[in-house]
């Protein structure tokens, strides 16, 4: 859902950049209100599979460690494109490679966390823990990876002089949110109802 | 540029399918060894292996020269298709992508039509001749997918593609490689089913229960992949349509100017990006659980079928409008141009088509009165389910309202348009005794309800895709079809398609439940009319099929308005020029200003004024 | 203008008259497979009813179809229809119409129905009925005799039945069109319907036959066995044979 326009057709034709913005926003806004009722629809089965249960092995610690480090992350991603709007693309370049790494050692907690489980996928609990988890965690390995795409855009010079031309980097932090606001709904209803 | 045949898109495509997939299978395959397990496994390898080789073919076939390379920082090659190969490669052109889709999915049309003459072949006396059961459950649930996707895309995909953008006066889509991307992922869903068909197919019709479908054959696993596919199409392409009405409508086209028949695509939008996601989530729960082993839907582990039934319904209900709202659109646009009178209650009719959207997705659950869910549920659902012949009564107000006084033309495209008037007429009142708890209670799984959605899909939907195919055919192609031959289809296919299905609602009521190889003697007699009526209703596409191939290759030169009518993409030549407009045009009232109702629907096109040179 | 109009009332009141007799005189007494318990009324009665409210729809649409493709014809030429959008109040009557309409099929013969079809006495006599691929396992609790793959389902005349329905495996559904209602047989759920056979069945009519009614793989439609409803005395005589039965093996 990135670059909306095209070599040939397409809005270019006669939309200004800030409508053509306005058209990409609108798109990913679509995207996400799409893509967030997958994730409401997990979040209904694990209430509907196991009611408000959650077995004490859950891992605690590690769970509150993993939700700060991607909340954190949201800061860092909402720092790169703030400095990529305003043509700091050094900047922006190493706040996008520190989300990504975040990210990543979020992903090393989720695989973590799976290997240490003492529920198995077979029960009520568990059916939930490991899809929600699982489908959270293939969101953010996609995000990881468009924001080293967005890295690399940045030092190809594609966001050079910020404004509208950073949409790229912004609608990939946009997503980046997105993916976080999904976790803040999931953690609670994984590890903290009782 | 070299013209070789392995330098073709589509080769290409395959070619980084076929590597992406023996990759994949390979490294799964290492793994699994080292873990001690056997090499291959059927559902593992191709719910890991699938989505490798998507990507290989959607990379191959254009999308990575065209746009990946951009991902990376690097530029995209200029798009260089031109003539007929164009619409063999990734094409971001609005109408090249709606030839795509209308073509791709009449020949599955076609297909699945075949797999219907099977299966009424095997009904047409007691016991079993053709098929063995398995082979019919396989025909059966790959009829039933099958004319799920045409009905849900043809219209939409193929005629919304091509015409939303000139109905508005817009260059091209909001998106239009995204556009071409939802195009490309549509062969891997056909080629899917087909290899699903190929292993033995799947027995779970189109609805794939659980738990059927998660200890059926491995076709199963195939299905599902399918639809999940098929699923991010449907919602790309919503997320396309809204964002191109929103945003490329030409200077003075505001909402209550725009043609209905855009108004029944954005509706259709809004329900398929918002609700497809829920057959594909539910698939994937299937998948997970197969796969797994996650309880979703096994009541072992506390899951349940119910769970499924309510997500699966969640869109499949509202899917039935994604199918038939861009019908009412086509068939009402038909209705006023050739009955040269304004679109009756025009505002009513927009409004009711949001309706629609809005009580779609709040009464799924009268697919399951029958299903031992909570009683307490049962009278909510019918009495939302019951207040949707609200809206689409407002439907048949506008459809009755035009064609009352006007100048009726009944060329083929308004045969079609008549006919679905009639034939929803019968879905819908039908409908009504399967909203009604007491009467489904005997009704359900029937062939009342078989009878019942073919009226509403195929006497619907279907019919008013013919119309449209009639009705836009000079547009498409510059070139007129044959009216005698379109006259023939149509009175094949009205007469076949009533003597059909109306007596099915009979069995039905009599006691003949669906999705069975074999029946009762008691049902011989009506089955064996209604195998012949379908026989006809078959036949009547060969003459279809021949006045497609033969007007489009051979047919006289169409004029850019041979219906006279006011709606923009008949003031530009047919086939339109690459970027549709010279100039965008400036809109000063609604298209239907017929018998001096109200201003030119625009300039400088002319509006109007330019249906002097139509009239063949 | 007013002959087509009159026209069209004309048709609609004929058509709507047709189709009230054929709905009456033919579809009443022809369609529904033999009654066979004490609610059929009230699903019979409830289509019915929706039949006889649907005629004069279908019968305005008729008319109205019938009488443009009659009198309203044109042939592609310059002139246009009349200039009429319709904004006014027609929309708005149509729309009332329509929505006192959609509220007396909720309320009958909808809601009404689905209470009538709710109320039910306490039952003489409890069965449960197990599907599993592909047959059914019957089971009368209160006797002990309990039949797995069961050739035929045997039921007493005129006693008032709950039917547990359940599953060992995947869905089935319990259906015998005779009695019209049906229950999907869920696994980990036990669900019930009420059922009171009214009169002496004939087994090899097919309306008196148990269906599975929900696809459930290659053996769906042989998962069907004939229904007797016998006279209480004779289904008491065959409880007993059945015991003996049982006892035997």
């Amino acid at each position: 859902m990135t670059a909306a326009h095209s070599t040939v057709h397409g809005a270019e034709g006669h939309a200004s950049p800030a409508r053509l913005l306005r058209m990409n926003r609108m798109g990913l806004w679509l995207f996400f209100a799409s893509d967030a009722l997958v994730f409401a629809l997990l979040l209904s089965a694990r209430f509907y599979l196991d009611g408000l249960h959650t077995p004490p092995e859950v891992k605690q610690i590690l769970g509150l460690v993993m939700t700060s480090i991607l909340l954190l992350s949201s800061l860092t991603a909402y720092r790169a494109e703030t400095a990529i709007e305003h043509g700091n693309i050094a900047r922006g370049r190493s706040m996008l490679l520190l989300t990504a790494v975040m990210g990543s050692v979020f992903l090393a907690g989720v695989v973590m966390e799976w290997m240490l489980a003492e529920f198995s996928p077979g029960d009520g609990y568990g059916t939930a823990f490991f899809s929600m988890t699982g489908m959270h965690a293939g969101h953010v390995a996609s995000g990881v990876l468009l924001l080293l795409m967005a890295r690399r855009q940045a030092s190809a010079g594609k966001f050079d002089g910020g404004g509208t031309r950073a949409w790229g980097a912004s609608g990939i932090v946009m997503y980046w949110h997105f993916v976080d606001v999904v976790w803040v709904f999931f953690y609670p209803v994984l590890y903290l109802i009782h | 540029m070299s013209h070789s045949i392995l330098r073709a898109p589509i080769v290409r495509g395959l070619f980084w399918a076929v590597v992406g997939f023996v990759l994949a299978a390979a490294l799964v395959g290492g793994i699994r060894t080292a873990m001690g397990l056997d090499f291959w496994n059927t559902t593992v390898d191709w719910v890991i292996a699938y989505p490798v080789a998507l990507l290989g073919w959607l990379m191959g076939v254009g999308v990575w020269p065209q746009w990946g390379r951009e991902w990376l920082g690097g530029k995209a090659e200029p798009y260089a298709l031109t003539g007929w190969q164009r619409y063999f490669g990734f094409s971001p052109d609005h109408k090249v992508i709606g030839i795509q889709y209308a073509v791709t999915f009449i020949v599955l049309f076609l297909l699945a039509g075949l797999a219907a003459m099977l299966i009424r072949i095997e009904l047409a006396q007691p016991g079993l001749q053709l098929f063995t059961s398995d082979q019919y459950n396989a025909a059966m649930s790959f009829h039933g997918i099958t004319m799920v996707a045409v009905a849900v895309a043809t219209l939409l995909g193929g005629f919304g593609n091509y015409l939303v953008p000139l109905m508005i006066g817009a260059r091209d889509m909001a998106f239009p490689r995204l556009n071409a991307l939802s195009y490309w992922l549509v062969p891997p869903v056909a080629i899917l089913l087909v290899i699903a068909v190929g292993m033995g197919g799947w027995d779970s019709g189109w609805t794939a229960y659980p738990p059927l479908s998660e200890v059926n054959k491995e076709g199963q696993v195939l299905f599902n992949l399918a639809v999940i596919t098929f699923g991010v199409v449907s919602i790309l392409g919503g997320i396309n349509f809204l964002v191109t009405v929103t945003y490329m409508r030409a200077p003075g086209l505001t909402w209550f100017r725009l043609p209905i028949f855009v108004w029944g695509a954005i509706s259709a939008s809004l329900i398929s990006f918002f609700f497809t996601q829920a057959f594909a989530a539910a698939l994937l729960m299937v998948l997970l659980d197969r796969a797994l082993g996650t309880s979703f839907f096994r009541a072992s582990g506390g899951g349940s079928a119910l769970l499924y039934e309510h997500i699966f319904w969640f869109y499949s209900h509202p899917a039935v409008y994604v199918m038939v709202l861009p019908g009412f659109g086509a068939a009402l646009e038909i209705l006023s141009h050739m009955s040269k009178k304004p679109l009756f209650a025009y505002r009513w009719a927009a409004g009711a088509m949001l309706g629609i959207v809005a009580l779609s997705g709040i009464v799924w659950a009268h697919h399951m009165f029958t299903s031992g869910m909570d009683p307490a549920l049962h009278a909510p659902f019918l009495v939302l389910t019951e207040l949707i012949s609200i809206p689409t009564g407002l439907i048949f107000l506008s459809a009755l309202g035009t064609i009352w006084q006007g100048k009726l033309w009944l060329q083929t495209p308004m045969l079609f348009a008549l006919a679905f008037v009639f034939n929803f007429l019968l879905g819908g009142v039908t409908g009504i005794y399967l909203a009604d708890v007491p009467t489904d209670l005997h009704l359900h799984d029937t062939y009342f309800v078989v009878a019942h959605f073919h009226y509403t899909i195929v006497g619907g939907e279907i019919f008013a895709l013919f119309a449209a195919l009639y009705y836009w055919f000079p547009k498409f192609t510059g070139r007129m079809y044959s009216e005698r031959l379109g006259k023939i289809h149509f009175w094949m296919m009205f007469l076949g398609f009533q003597l059909t299905f109306i007596p099915m609602f009979r069995v039905g009521i009599q006691g003949m439940n669906r999705r069975v190889a074999d029946y009762p003697a008691a049902y011989g007699e009506y089955n064996l009319f209604i195998s012949f009526a379908a026989f006809l209703l078959g036949a009547s596409f060969l003459f279809f099929t021949w006045n497609m191939l033969a007007s489009w290759f051979r047919g006289p030169a169409a004029a850019a308005n041979p219906w006279r009518a006011s709606t923009l993409e008949w003031q530009v030549s047919s086939p339109p020029p690459e970027h549709n407009f010279d100039e965008i045009p400036v809109i000063t009232g609604d298209p239907y200003g017929y018998g001096g109702a109200g201003p030119a629907h625009n300039r400088p096109l002319g509006g109007l004024a330019a249906g002097s040179e139509g009239g063949s | 203008m007013r002959r087509d109009m009159k026209l069209m009332l004309a048709v609609w009141v004929a058509v709507t008259a047709a189709s009230l007799a054929v709905s009456y005189f033919v579809l009443r007494t022809l369609s529904f497979p033999t009654p066979g318990a004490a609610e059929d009324g009230i699903i019979d009665d409830a289509f019915m009813a929706l039949t006889y409210m649907a005629t004069p729809v279908f019968g305005l649409v008729i008319a109205v179809l019938f009488v443009a493709m009659l009198r309203f014809r044109g042939s592609g030429g310059p002139e246009d229809g009349a200039p009429i959008r319709g904004g006014g109040t027609i929309p708005k009557v149509w729309f009332a119409v329509t929505t006192v309409l959609a509220v007396v099929l909720i309320v009958y013969p909808g809601l009404t129905g689905l209470i009538a079809i709710r109320q039910h006495a306490k039952p003489d006599l409890e069965i449960t009925a197990t599907g599993s691929m592909w047959q059914w396992t019957v089971d009368y609790p209160a006797s002990g005799v309990k039949i797995a793959g069961a050739k035929e389902l045997v039921l007493p005349v005129n006693q008032h039945i709950q039917v547990n329905v359940a599953s060992k495996d995947i869905l089935h559904s319990f259906w015998i069109p005779a009695f019209r209602q049906r229950m999907d047989a869920v696994p980990g759920q036990t669900s019930s319907i009420y059922i009171t056979p009214d009169r002496i069945g004939d087994p090899s009519d097919a309306a008196y036959r148990l269906q599975c009614s929900q696809l459930c793989g290659v053996g769906h439609a042989y998962m069907a066995m004939p229904v007797r409803v016998v006279s209480q005395d004779e289904f008491k005589a065959w409880l007993v044979s059945q015991q003996k039965t049982a006892e035997a093996r």
